[in-house]
Parts: structure tokens; sequence; C-alpha cells
């Protein structure tokens, strides 16, 4: 391995040596990166929200609107985060197993899996998970349904904002929206690996 | 500079161009030693004889007087390929000397003469096709100015306009195939608005997408935009 | 006369399969030119900058690629080295067996591709899994990828349905909708069973040690979330400065690469997992990879190491749409890969030195790469290298230059070579032994011959006008 290493960087210095002069790293300004037009709603959810569901996201502002999400379609077996649970679980009616704990041998039992998210980014319909954030990485990521539960004061105007404040966490996530692929003929498919339906749960104050 | 393509295939183009130049109060001289302005060896990877061809050009055009191209194509030769031809040669500076007198015909009428709108009538829709070695240069812009302040002229934008007509210098004869399935795929952009006629400022676009169409059975008549100029003078 | 091999394998393509292709390309090439312009004042300004950005890493890799490997190693992930492809894939087996991983499940690389991983594993006793949906199915299928970002954009529906019927995943059902399904349900068991997860990295920040791995479909968060150890193939020349940078090269490279603000996952991946978190994995391993890319980097065609793997440039290709990814050959296609491949191949150059003559040299590669690199010229260079070394396949179809530089740098031979063309007029062209001239006519006809014509209409004009010969003003 070192041997490589030693290798590599030779070759690498050798290849770089004759330049006469290297390329100079450019000093931009976020501004390039702004947005063309006019300027945005002030509030970060209502923006939030609104990107979010140009992805095919869904933005809940109130426990109660999840629980309706989920009741339509029948998703009733699922996961939450146990610090999240006590929380939520006045609104949810009977009816409802929602497990505290995710069981790697059942994946397939969970419907849906409710976790936190550390934050979120309105210009892009955007959340943000953390492995600190996260009870479980897989109750995030295997469950069709994923619900993600976000603080108004978490959202980030945009990515150079989130880029700015990521948290010392050694795999952050960026979801927007939920799963998909157009592999198979250009259509466009949802729910691959990832979950089929994205849901962002505004956290109550 | 006529070209090699005017030299060989349109003397018309090279008449329409010194018509049109004298039109604008230009006196013209044509250096009969030129023959080309050295793409095709570029292209092909023998920039040996690259440089053997274009320091003959280069002799044959010394002097300061700028030198007006009707072909987007050579000017980009001249302006950029020449110069990795040139690399760490000893008489690199004398090409780009004659680089930077070199000019696009419509890029010298509307920013070197300050000239943006023409004379006489032209009846006709045209579909302009810019040239690949258009890209990046003000000629596509000052063609089109030309062509719009015509009476009588209506352009027709076609689709997929950033597609290359196929030409490509000798890859049309070294890739036959793909440089004719891009001709046709052109050509049924083009011929879908239906133009009076298909104009361009290279030659070498229109014989290739022309000589097409033409072998289809579809013919489509082809002018460069210096014969459009020169024809609308003639008609009030 | 020689044939240039993509030009006869272009004439050869399925018609519906080079239609496919063309709208598959051309739909995302539309796309993505609207978002640059609906989202950005200066579109050519932002390529221009993060061309800028990589060009300065590529020439300070000598001061960046330990400081990175210092960051990493801080972040708690193990760097491994290799020179050749063959020594990443022993790096790679040498950690699976280290953990006793018999199974590996992998996210799309196409570094992975370049050296040959899956083969070299199977051939060691590793089942290696791709959960890319398009890369499986190139797995199955014994395929190669035609595309860097859409794998697949070759096949139809009905052949992929008759591929999952062939490997017992479901009767014949060809709607894309439970294509997709049965694969989900098929790779989530794999990713449970696997011993570790590989992936590629879209980036690596030198100021954090962050690799960036974006994908759609979510496989590569299960790759690792699912597995106790995670394997990143990176090349040599992915890295950038800062975290902040990669707020440009994120904002460029979906838009280019499939037409979107931003890919569905967007992984910073900065070590290990929490001691906390019980899912994801113990060990992470950077497997840096050189392959070739120190010999470009050394050569006039170093630019091309700017690449970030987006696909724009095949996007918008007039060539590529006529001959597809198979055409090119090797594993990057389009005119990266006409750039890149041949130089990847090393010693091996003159097998692929046709392909950086598979171009017409239209410039629209350039004028959409998000790094804006210089296509054209890098092709032109990697022509003239064709050219000096010898490669029978550079020259192939080519007329012969030396003859043509002679007629015209000598007036006399060029105005003689002018009159004897008028033979074109009156030989047919098939007794005619130009091969130039075969090649036009078997498609396009071709101008009456006018050789000489302008020149005696000067002439006879400088007689009949006085002071003639004086420059333009």
């Amino acid at each position: 391995m070192s041997a490589a290493r030693a290798q590599i960087l030779s070759r690498v210095h050798a290849a770089l040596s004759p330049l006469p002069q290297r390329a100079s790293l450019p000093a931009w300004d976020r501004e390039l990166l702004g947005r063309r037009g006019t300027p945005q709603a002030t509030d970060p959810w209502t923006l939030f929200a609104e990107r979010m569901k140009a992805v095919n996201g869904l933005p809940c502002a109130t426990v109660e609107e999840l629980v309706a999400l989920l009741e339509g379609p029948g998703w009733r077996h699922g996961y939450c985060d146990p610090v999240l649970w006590p929380g939520l679980r006045p609104a949810f009616p009977a009816g409802f197993v929602v497990e505290t704990e995710f069981d790697r041998m059942r994946i397939d039992d969970y419907q849906f899996g409710i976790t936190a998210a550390t934050g979120a980014i309105a210009e892009t319909g955007t959340l943000i998970l953390s492995d600190g954030g996260s009870s479980r990485r897989l109750a995030a990521l295997a469950p069709w349904v994923h619900v993600a539960v976000v603080r108004r004061e978490d959202i980030f105007a945009d990515l150079h904002a989130a880029l700015a404040a990521m948290p010392v966490d050694p795999n952050v996530i960026w979801v927007t929206g939920p799963s998909k692929t157009a592999d198979v003929e250009g259509i466009l498919i949802e729910g691959v690996h990832g979950p089929g339906v994205q849901i962002a749960l505004l956290a109550a104050t | 500079m006529i070209t090699c393509l005017c030299d060989a295939f349109f003397d018309d183009l090279a008449r329409a161009t010194v018509e049109v130049l004298e039109h604008l109060g230009c006196t013209v001289s044509f250096p009969a030693g030129q023959a080309c302005c050295g793409q095709p060896a570029l292209n092909s990877g023998d920039w040996a004889a690259c440089r053997r061809v274009v320091r003959h050009t280069a002799g044959v055009f010394s002097g300061e007087a700028p030198v007006i191209v009707p072909s987007a194509s050579c000017v980009a030769m001249l302006r950029h390929g020449a110069g990795l031809a040139f690399e760490g040669e000893p008489d690199r500076p004398q090409v780009e000397q004659l680089a930077l007198r070199t000019w696009e015909l419509a890029d010298f009428i509307v920013n070197g003469l300050g000239v943006r709108t023409w004379p006489g009538r032209c009846d006709a829709t045209i579909a302009f096709h810019r040239s690949c070695h258009s890209r990046g240069t003000a000629s596509g812009e000052a063609a089109l100015a030309l062509l719009g302040s015509i009476a009588g002229i209506q352009l027709r934008p076609f689709g997929e306009a950033e597609q290359c007509c196929g030409f490509g210098g000798t890859f049309a004869v070294s890739f036959p195939h793909i440089s004719a399935g891009m001709g046709r795929l052109k050509l049924g952009q083009i011929q879908a608005v239906q133009p009076d006629m298909l104009v361009s400022g290279d030659m070498s676009c229109l014989m290739h997408m022309g000589g097409l169409a033409e072998r289809a059975g579809r013919p489509v008549k082809t002018r460069h935009f210096a014969q459009v100029l020169r024809d609308a003078l003639h008609q009030t | 006369m020689a044939l240039q091999p993509i030009d006869q394998f272009a004439a050869r393509l399925p018609a519906a399969q080079r239609e496919s292709v063309r709208q598959a390309t051309k739909g995302t090439h539309e796309k993505r030119t609207q978002l640059l312009l609906d989202r950005f004042a200066d579109g050519d300004g932002l390529r221009r900058l993060a061309g800028q950005i990589k060009q300065h890493v590529i020439e300070n890799l000598d001061t960046y690629l330990p400081q990175v490997e210092a960051r990493l190693q801080a972040n708690g992930a193990r760097v491994h080295w290799a020179a050749t492809g063959e020594e990443a894939c022993a790096a790679v087996l040498g950690i699976l067996k280290a953990r006793g991983a018999t199974k590996l499940v992998k996210a799309k690389t196409m570094v992975s591709e370049e050296i040959g991983l899956a083969d070299y594993l199977e051939r060691h006793g590793i089942e290696s899994l791709e959960t890319d949906l398009g890369e499986f199915i190139v797995q199955i299928d014994h395929d190669h990828p035609s595309h860097i970002v859409r794998p697949i954009i070759h096949k139809t529906r009905g052949e992929i349905a008759r591929s999952f019927e062939r490997e017992g995943l479901g009767a014949y059902d060809d709607d894309p909708q439970v294509i997709t399904q049965r694969a989900r349900r098929y790779l989530r068991k794999k990713y449970l069973e696997a011993g570790a997860g590989l992936t590629g990295a879209n980036f690596v920040s030198i100021e954090s040690g962050r690799l960036v791995v974006v994908t759609n479909e979510g496989n590569s968060r299960f790759c690792l979330a699912a597995s106790k150890c995670h394997i990143a193939l990176v090349g040599i020349e992915k890295l950038v400065p800062r975290d902040c940078d990669l707020a440009l090269f994120l904002s460029l490279l979906a838009r280019s690469a499939t037409a979107q603000p931003l890919t569905v996952y967007t992984e910073f991946i900065a070590g290990p997992k929490s001691p906390a978190q019980p899912d994801g994995p113990e060990e992470m391993h950077v497997v840096f990879l050189d392959n070739g890319r120190t010999e470009v980097l050394a050569s006039e065609c170093r630019d091309i190491l700017r690449c970030i793997r987006c696909g724009a440039c095949l996007n918008v290709c007039p060539v590529y749409r006529q001959a597809g990814g198979h055409a090119y050959r090797s594993v990057y296609p389009g005119p990266v890969g006409a750039v890149l491949s041949p130089m990847l191949a090393g010693g091996r150059f003159p097998e692929f030195a046709d392909l950086p003559k598979a171009s017409s040299l239209c410039g629209a590669c350039q004028e959409v790469c998000p790094v804006d690199i210089p296509i054209p010229d890098l092709l032109l260079r990697l022509r003239d290298r064709g050219k000096r070394e010898g490669a029978a396949l550079a020259s192939a179809g080519t007329p012969p230059m030396g003859a043509w530089a002679l007629l015209a740098s000598r007036p006399a031979l060029w105005r003689a070579a002018l009159a004897a063309g008028k033979l074109i007029d009156h030989v047919p062209t098939r007794l005619l032994p130009v091969p130039a001239l075969q090649a036009w006519s078997a498609e396009r006809t071709l101008p009456a011959w006018r050789g000489g014509t302008f020149r005696a209409w000067w002439r006879r004009r400088g007689r009949r006008r006085p002071g003639n010969g004086a420059q333009v003003p």
C-alpha cells in the first residue's frame, strides 16, 4: 500500500513540477448562485413546503394532517423515534401500531418510519438527516413512507447556508423528495430503494 | 481570402464577397498565391502539414490590411486552431499577427465597419444555419442582423439549432454514415419550417446539406449570406 | 479505403435504438438548458468558475492529496492507494477478506467498471451485486453500460422484462412500475445480507474530508445503512477545495446530468457511523485510484481531469446520438470518453486512437460542460498524438495531408490542381481512385467543379479596372 502511495505521489509531483505556474483558486461570492427574479416568501416553512411539493414531497403542518395522510392508504403499522413518540402519540387514533424499536429482521413490517430531521433547505424543499439526529438510519430509509420531523428554526434558506452550518456528523443526508428512477425508457417511477412517499412534519412549538 | 472551397466550387460566393466589400467602399485585393487555411491538416492530426500550409498562407497575406473571409470556419482555424499547431514554434508571432487581422465577413461588416442595416430587397423566408465554428464569435449574430434588416426577408427559426449539420471537414468522408445521419436530422428540422432558402455563413455546411438533400430527391435552395446581400443590392 | 469502426457501428445500429437514444438525450439536454436559464443569471459564468476551481485542484494535487488523506484519517477512515486497476481490485478484496465478507453490494461507480471489479471479485469467490437499477439490469444481462449516467439508455422495457423473467424475478411484465418494484423487493434482502457496501464519490472535500455521493434511487444509502463496512473507490482527481465550493458544484451537477435541481439524495460521508447510531458502517475505507490519471496529469490534456461525470456532453453530442455509447468500445463513451478512454489506455493508446476522430469538432460539448473543459482542443491534440505515433486507427479513412500540404503551399501546383479537377465533372466518381470522393458521393451530390473560374474573373476584371490591387483599408 505505501509503495503505491509513494509511486502515485511521486508521479503527481513529476507531472506538475514542469508547470511554470499553477492555476489559482478563484474567490467567489455566494451571490453568483443567487436566484433570478423576485424575492421569495419570508416564512421558511411556507417556502420549504412549496418547494417540497414541487419535488413530489408531502409537507404536513400538523400531526393531524399527517395522521390523515397515513390513514387514507391504510398505512397503520410503523416505527417512530422513541424521543418523538410521546409528543405525537395523542394524535394517533387506535388502529395504529407504532413501534419505538426498529427490528431489521422485519423491515417489511414497517409501512412508515418517523424520525427527526436535523434541518431542511427551503430553496430546494430538502430535508436534512444525520446520524446524530436519526434514531435509526434504516427507519428513515427502508419503509415505503418516511416522515421527517423538522423544526421551523432549523430551516436554512439555501444550499450555501446549509453547507456553512453542516453539523459535525459522519453521515449527513440531504433528502429532496421520494426516491425515484428513470432507468426504464426514461419513465419516472417513484419508490425504488428508498421511500416512495416522503413526508415532512413541522414540529409543534 | 476566398477559401479553398470557393476556389474549387463556389466562385460566385467569392465574387459576391468582393462585390459586397466594394459596395461598402473597400478596395479589395486578391493575393493569387493563396490556397487553404490549413484546417483539414489540423483536424487530421497532421500538424506538420498544417504548419506548412499556414506558413505559406501567412506569407501570402503578409502586410497590414485586414483579411476578410466568407467562412467562420477558416477564421476560427487562423484565430484558434493555428495556435495549437504552433505551440512552441519560433514563428508563432507571425501566425498570431495574421490572426489578429483576419475577419469573418459579417463580423467585419457589422463590427469592423459599423454597418448594421443592408439596403435593397429580398422577398424570401430564410432558415439561417449558424455553423459550429461561429460558436462563441460575433459572426452568427452579425449575419442575422444584416439579413434581418433587408426588406422582404422573413427569418424562420428551426428546432435543435445547436446540433451540428455533420460536415466537420474530413469528418464528412471519414465518418460518412454518421455525417449523413447528422445532416438528415438537420435537414428534417429545416425543411419542417419550409423556408424558401437555407442560408449560412459557411459554404461547407451548405455543400453538405445541399448535397444530401439533392441526392435524397428533396433539394433545398442554399445560399451564402454574402450572395443574399449581393442579390439584395440588385433588387429595389 | 479503410473504414472507421465507430462509423461502421453507427451504420449497423438498429434505427429504433438510435431513435430512443436520441429522444432520451435530446429531452434531458433541452431540460437542462432551460433549468440553467430559469435559475441563474449567468449559467455560463458558473461553468467557467467551476472549471477554474477544478483546474486549480488538479494543478495542485501534489499538495491536496496528502492533505485530504490526513483529513480522512482524522475522521476515522482508512486510506488506501492503488496505482493500477489491479491494485485497486486487490485492495477491495483485501478489505473484504479481512472482514470475512463474501457478499458485497455496490452503488453505481464508473471507476468500478474501469478496473473490472465485478469480474475480479467473482473470480475470487465474492458475490458482488449492483444495486442501481440500470446497473443491476446491465449485470444480469452481462452487458455494458452505454451512458455514464443512464446505463441502459439503449434497452427497451420488453428486453428488461424478458431478462427479469429469465432470472426468476417474475413472469414477463414490461410495466416499468412492476420492473422497479421487483428490483426493490429483490435487492432489499441483498442489502441486509451483505458484508460490505461499495460506493464511488462524486466529490471529496479537502477541507472536511467529506465524500459526497449523489443518487436518486437511495441505493447508496442502503448499501451503507445495512452493512458494517463501507468501501469508497475514488479517482485521485475527484477533490474539491472546500465545503462551500460544494454549493456551486451541487448546483451544477444534477442540472447538467439529469436536468433536476438536486438529486433525491445527496450524502455527505465523513467517516464510519456515529457510535450511538445502530445502523451503518463501523469501518470506512477510501481507495484512491490512479490507473493512468497521473499520465493524463502529465500530458497536455490534463484539463479532462476536471470532469465531474455528469454526462451532459453525451446528451448534446450529435455523434453520440448517431452511434450510441457502445460504439466507443470503452467504459467512458461520448465526448469525455473520446478523450479519457485513449488516455487511460496507456500503452494501448493505438487501440483507441480512432475515438478522438469520431467528432465533427462542433463544440457543443464544451458549451454544456459544467466545468468548461475545452474538449474539441483536447480531441485535436489527441489526433496529433495519434498521427505522430503512427496509430493505424488514427488515419483510417482520412485523406493524406502530406500531398494536400504540398499542393496548398505551391501556387503553381495549386493552380494546376484547380484545372485538373474538372475531371470529376466528366468521369463517374466510382472510376476515380480518390477514396474521399467515393465516401462523399455515396450519400451526397457534389457541386460542379469551378476551379480557376474566380481567378479568371479576377484577372479579366483587373485588366478593366485601373489601380486595382490596393489593400483593403
